[in-house]
C-alpha cells in the first residue's frame, strides 16, 4: 500500500526537503592508526613527560625520538604518510626535519591538526586539537634545530595500508566514469552519483570511501537520494558529476527522514555506525557524493570508490537529523563585517544529541549552538570562533547529551562580508544571499537527535520532531510550500488529519494544480473519513497531471476499500495504461477481481504481480487464498508460507495460511498459525471464533469455550457466535448455560435455524 | 618560517659574464649539464620562480606561471623554474615536471647560489631581473599573488597579482610596485644539515 507521500526532509548540507546530506563517521579512531598504536604513542609521551621533566629546559631540548615522533604519530601521520591525504609524509625523522618549520607555523596558528570547535563548548569524541604541551614541545624542538635524539628510543612508526582498512567490503560502488579536475582555479564542489545496484534492501553498518586522489579530496558529504531524483533530473549528464555545493533531493513519498551524518574526511576513511544504528539502502536509491576538491597544480583524476559493509540486523534505534537555520534572513550587505542570524527550536520530545554539523560557506565567522533546558541550565553544543569551510567536519559527542522535552535549541551565526575576510569569494565584496553555490551563503546547525523515553503506543517521536521543525520553518516563512507540505505530511502521519488538510489546502491556494499536494490532500481526507472528497482530490490530481500514478493508484485503492469494485477495476486498469507497470497495481486489481468472485482473472493478476516482484505479499496471500478455495492445497500452503516468511507480522498472512492448513487436514499447524494471527490482532473476534472451532475439533473444548467467549466479548451481537458457544458448553455438560446461549442467538436472530434446532435438541435431551 | 619582507627591497645585481667559472653560477639543467646563461637574445627580463617538487603551495602555482609565461614570453620575458632543495635531484624534478606538464625552463640550484643572489627563502617565491648592460638587476622579489596570506589563510582566488604587476611595470619602464604581502609557502631547505 502506498503511504502518504510525505516528503521527509532530507537534511544535509542544506536545507529541507531536498537536500544533500552528509554523514560522518562514528568510530574515528581504530581506522587508519591502530588504536592500540595510538595509545602506545600517547603512553610513551606521557612517560617521557613524567620521567623527563627537564625536557623543556634549555639543557635538555626535546628530541624527535623521544618527544616529537609520538606527537606526529598520534596527530599527524594518519594523513601525512606516503600516498596519504596529507601533501607530504611526516613518518621519518628526515620528513620531520624537512617540514619542521611548517609544522611549527601551523601548530602555533592551530591551522593543523584541523579542529575548529573551541575547547569547553561541547565534549566531543576524537578531538584532534593539539595540547598546549605538545605545541610547546614542537616550538622548543624547532628552536633547538630539530635534534633527532636517540633513534632506537623512538616508537615504531604506525603502519598505513592504503587498501580497504576494514577488509573487503560487501559491495563496492564506483563512479560511472572518472572525472578530471582542472590543474588550477578555485576549489570545486561537485556531486557524483553512485546508483545502488542491488535488488534487495540492505542495512549498512559501515562505509568506507577511497577517494582515488586523497590529497585532492578535502571532504565529501554523502546523501541518500531515495528516489534517484538528481539522476533523473540530470539524465544526460550525471555520469560526469553535477556542480554545486549544496544540492536538494526529493526525499521520497514516505516519512523516512535522514538519520545519519554521512560525512567523509581524509583521516577517517571508515564511517562505522554505533551498534543498533545501521542505515538503509533500498533498491532504486542513489548515493550522492558531494566532494570538495582542491586543484593541485596538475590535472587530477577523480575516481572514488565507496565500500559498504552490511549487517543483517535492522536498526533498533532511529535517530533523525534536524536543522536550525535562518537562510530566509541571509541577505548580507557588501562590507558588513558582523551580520548575525539566529534561530531556535523547542523540542517536543526527550532526545539524546549524538552529533552536530555546523555549516556555512565562505563568509561564516562565529558559529554558536547551545541548548537551554527547562530547568534553565545552558548546555553548549558547539562554538566555532573562526569558521573555515576548508576544515569543516561533523562532530560527535563523547557521550549522548540528554535534552528533555521543552528544551530550546539555539543557533547564532555571524558573517563577515568585508574585504578583510580572506575567505571572501568576492573582491570587492558584493551583497550575498542564501544559495547552493559556494559564493552564496548558508547558515545551518544540523543535529543528530535520538528520541528517547517515547511513551509506548504514541506516535513515532520523529514525526513530532518533524512537526516541531516544520512549524518553526512555517513560522519563519509562512508560504514556503516545502515546509507546509512536510508539516502537513507529519500531521497526517500522526493522525491529525484535519490540520493536515488545512495545510495542504494552504499550499493549493498558492499553487492550485500541484499534483503531489492534491494527491496528499486526498490521502489526508481519506484519513479524516471524507472519502468522497478524497476521491475528488485524487481526480483533480489526475486532471492536473495525467501521469499522476500515485493519485491513480490511491483512487482505485480507495474505491476497492469502499467496495466500488467496478470503479476500482476501471481505475486500476487506467493506472496500468498511464503508468509504468508495477506489482502493487496488479496485486490490488487481483484483490478487486477476487472480491467480485472472478477467481481466474484475479489469479492471473496475482501471478503477474509475482512475476514483477516475487515478494509481493498481497499477491502471495491473494493467490494462496484462491488456491485454497479451489482445493489446490499444497500450492496454497507454499504461497502462503512464503507470505508469512516475508511478512511475519501480518495477521492476514497467518490467517490465510491457517485456512490452507486446516483445509489440508493439518490441524496442528493451522492452530499454530491462528494463535499467531490472534496474538498479532487480539481485537479480531473472527480469529477467536476460528480458534474456538479448531480447538474444538482437537477436543480442547475448555480452551475453545474461552476463545468463543473472547470473540463474543468483542462482538456481542453475533448470533452464530452465541450458537457456537452453546454447542461447546453443551458438550461440557453446562446445559443451562447452553440453553441461555441458544436463546440469546434467537433473540438476536429469531429465525436462526441451527439455534432453533439446538434448543429443540437440548429440550429433548432433557 | 615565512619571511616578512620589510619596508625596502634590497636590489642586487650580479654580472652576466658567462665565461669560464661563472657558468656554474646558474646551476644545472635536468640532464646534469651546466646552465651557461639565463638569457637568450632579446631577453628583456628574467623571472626566477623558486619551487619545490614536494611543496603543495608551489605546485598549485604551476598553472599561474604557465599563464604568465604564455602572456609575457613573446614580450622578451624568460621564466625559469628554480629547484633549490637538496632532495630535488634531476630525476625527481624531471618526473615532477612531466607530471605537472611544466614547459618552462628549469634549473637545479643545488648550491643555492640563485637563492642567495635573489635573496629568497620560500617556495614559491619569484624574483624579476632586468637584463641590461651585461648584468642582471633584481627589480622585484616576493610573492606571485595574494591568494595565500599565510598557511591556512587562503583566498578563493587571488585579488592582487603582484608578480604580473611587477613584470608589466618593468616592461613599461615604470616604477616597480612592491609586493603587498609576504610570500607564503614552504621554507627552502638549508644546505649542510
Amino acid at each position: 500500500m502506498k503511504l502518504l507521500r510525505a516528503i521527509a526532509v532530507a537534511p544535509a548540507l542544506g536545507a529541507l526537503l531536498f537536500v544533500l546530506t552528509h554523514a560522518p563517521e562514528t568510530v574515528v579512531h581504530a581506522i587508519a592508526v591502530p588504536a592500540a598504536g595510538v595509545a602506545a604513542f600517547r603512553a610513551a609521551q606521557a612517560d617521557s613527560a613524567a620521567t623527563q621533566p627537564a625536557s623543556k629546559s634549555s639543557d635538555a631540548p626535546p628530541t624527535w625520538s623521544r618527544d616529537i615522533a609520538p606527537i606526529l604519530y598520534g596527530h599527524c601521520t594518519a594523513c601525512h604518510h606516503p600516498d596519504g591525504a596529507g601533501p607530504f609524509s611526516l613518518l621519518t625523522y628526515d620528513d620531520a626535519r624537512r617540514w619542521g618549520p611548517q609544522v611549527l607555523t601551523v601548530t602555533q596558528s592551530r591551522f593543523m591538526p584541523p579542529w575548529l570547535p573551541e575547547p569547553g563548548y561541547g565534549d566531543f569524541a576524537d578531538v584532534r586539537r593539539l595540547s598546549d604541551h605538545d605545541r610547546d614541545l614542537i616550538q622548543l624542538w624547532v628552536g633547538a634545530r630539530m635534534p633527532e635524539g636517540d633513534p632506537p628510543a623512538a616508537p615504531a612508526p604506525p603502519h598505513y595500508d592504503n587498501g580497504w582498512v576494514m577488509g573487503k567490503p560487501d559491495l563496492i560502488l564506483k563512479f560511472a566514469r572518472a572525472w578530471t579536475l582542472p590543474a588550477g582555479g578555485t576549489d570545486v564542489y561537485r556531486n557524483f552519483i553512485l546508483p545502488y545496484p542491488l535488488a534487495q534492501t540492505h542495512y549498512i553498518r559501515a562505509m568506507e570511501i577511497r577517494p582515488g586522489a586523497p590529497q585532492i579530496v578535502h571532504h565529501a558529504n554523502i546523501t541518500i537520494d531515495r528516489s534517484a531524483a538528481m539522476r533523473r533530473q540530470n539524465a544526460a549528464t550525471w555520469q560526469n558529476g553535477i556542480p554545486g555545493m549544496d544540492e536538494y533531493v526529493d526525499a521520497g513519498d514516505t516519512f523516512d527522514p535522514d538519520s545519519h551524518f554521512l560525512f567523509w574526511k581524509p583521516d577517517t576513511p571508515a564511517l562505522v555506525e554505533p551498534e543498533g544504528m545501521p542505515w538503509r539502502l533500498d533498491p532504486g536509491n542513489d548515493l550522492i557524493l558531494n566532494m570538495h576538491l582542491k586543484p593541485s597544480g596538475k590535472p587530477e583524476t577523480i575516481d572514488a570508490e565507496v565500500g559498504l559493509y552490511f549487517t543483517s540486523a535492522p536498526p533498533t534505534k532511529q535517530p533523525m537529523l534536524v536543522a536550525l537555520e535562518r537562510d530566509d534572513q541571509l541577505d548580507i550587505p557588501a562590507g558588513d563585517a558582523n551580520f548575525v542570524i539566529e534561530d531556535s527550536l523547542t523540542l517536543p520530545v526527550d532526545v539524546e544529541v549524538l552529533g552536530v554539523y555546523p555549516h556555512a560557506h565562505y563568509l561564516g565567522h562565529d558559529l554558536k549552538g547551545w541548548a537551554i533546558l527547562p530547568s534553565g541550565e545552558k548546555k553548549w553544543l558547539v562554538w566555532i570562533r573562526d569558521w573555515d569551510i576548508d576544515r569543516q567536519s561533523i562532530y560527535r559527542y563523547r557521550g549522548p547529551i540528554l535534552l528533555p522535552k521543552g528544551t530550546v535549541l539555539h543557533m547564532r551565526y555571524s558573517y563577515d562580508n568585508s574585504a578583510a575576510n580572506v575567505h571572501n569569494p568576492h573582491s570587492p565584496p558584493v551583497r550575498v544571499r542564501a544559495g547552493n553555490r559556494s559564493e552564496d551563503e548558508m547558515g545551518h546547525l544540523w543535529l543528530q537527535l535520538l528520541p528517547v523515553n517515547a511513551p509506548a503506543g504514541g506516535p513515532d517521536p520523529r514525526l513530532l520532531l518533524e512537526e516541531a521543525w516544520m512549524r518553526n520553518r512555517v513560522r519563519k516563512t509562512p508560504d514556503d510550500s516545502i515546509s507546509l507540505y512536510n508539516l502537513a505530511a507529519a500531521l497526517a502521519g500522526e493522525g491529525k488529519y484535519v490540520e493536515a488538510v488545512a495545510d495542504f489546502e494552504h499550499i493549493l491556494r498558492l499553487s492550485p494544480n500541484d499534483e503531489r499536494t492534491l494527491t496528499a490532500l486526498g490521502v489526508a481526507l481519506d484519513g479524516e473519513g471524507e472519502w468522497r472528497r478524497a476521491e475528488q482530490s485524487f481526480r483533480a490530481a489526475i486532471a492536473a497531471d495525467a501521469s499522476a500514478c500515485y493519485a491513480r493508484f490511491d483512487l482505485a485503492s480507495l474505491e476497492l476499500r469502499h467496495q466500488e469494485w467496478k470503479n476500482a477495476e476501471a481505475d486500476f486498469r487506467a493506472q496500468q495504461v498511464a503508468c509504468p507497470e508495477d506489482a502493487e497495481t496488479h496485486a490490488d486489481l487481483g484483490t478487486t477481481l477476487a472480491d467480485e468472485g472472478r477467481n481466474d482473472e484475479s489469479a492471473q493478476e496475482f501471478r503477474r504481480a509475482l512475476a514483477l516482484d516475487g515478494n509481493n505479499v498481497a499477491a502471495l496471500i491473494g493467490l494462496g487464498t484462491i488456491e485454497t478455495e479451489e482445493g489446490e492445497n499444497s500450492e496454497a500452503v507454499m504461497q502462503l508460507a512464503a507470505a508469512v516468511r516475508l511478512a511475519p507480522s501480518s495477521s492476514d498472512a497467518h490467517t490465510a495460511l491457517a485456512r490452507a492448513y486446516a483445509q489440508a487436514g493439518n490441524v496442528t499447524d493451522a492452530l499454530a498459525e491462528l494463535r499467531t494471527a490472534s496474538h498479532l490482532k487480539p481485537e479480531d473476534p473472527e480469529l477467536h471464533s476460528a480458534l474456538a472451532q479448531v480447538l474444538a475439533s482437537t477436543g480442547n473444548v475448555q480452551e475453545a469455550i474461552a476463545e468463543q467467549r473472547a470473540a463474543l466479548k468483542l462482538l456481542e451481537d453475533d448470533p452464530d457466535g452465541w450458537n457456537n458457544l452453546g454447542v461447546l458448553e453443551e458438550r461440557t455438560g453446562q446445559k443451562a448455560s447452553a440453553r441461555a446461549d441458544f436463546e440469546h442467538a434467537l433473540q438476536l436472530k429469531p429465525d436462526h435455524t441451527q439455534a432453533k434446532a439446538n434448543l429443540a435438541r437440548l429440550g429433548s435431551i432433557n | 618560517m615565512w619571511r616578512h619582507i620589510s619596508v625596502l627591497l634590497l636590489l642586487t645585481s650580479f654580472s652576466l659574464e658567462t665565461k669560464g667559472a661563472a657558468q656554474s653560477n646558474f646551476g644545472t639543467d635536468l640532464q646534469g649539464n651546466p646552465v651557461p646563461t639565463l638569457i637568450v637574445p632579446n631577453t628583456r627580463l628574467v623571472v626566477l620562480v623558486f619551487a619545490a617538487s614536494d611543496c603543495p603551495i608551489s605546485n598549485r602555482y604551476v598553472p599561474e606561471i604557465a599563464r604568465l609565461n604564455g602572456e609575457f614570453s613573446p614580450r622578451g620575458v624568460r621564466f625559469w623554474w628554480v629547484f633549490p632543495n637538496p632532495g630535488d635531484t634531476a630525476s625527481v624534478v624531471a618526473r615532477h615536471n612531466r607530471e605537472f606538464s611544466i614547459g618552462e625552463d628549469t634549473v637545479l640550484d643545488a648550491g643555492q647560489k640563485l637563492v642567495r643572489l635573489a635573496q629568497v627563502d620560500v617556495t614559491p617565491e619569484a624574483a624579476v631581473f632586468a637584463v641590461a648592460g651585461g648584468s642582471l638587476s633584481e627589480l622585484y622579489r616576493g610573492r606571485i599573488d595574494d591568494r595565500y596570506l599565510s598557511i591556512g589563510s587562503e583566498r578563493p582566488q587571488p585579488s592582487v597579482h603582484d608578480l604580473e604587476a611587477a613584470i608589466e611595470a618593468a616592461l613599461a619602464g615604470k616604477p616597480i610596485p612592491k609586493p603587498l604581502g609576504p610570500p607564503v609557502g614552504c621554507s627552502i631547505v638549508a644546505l649542510g644539515k
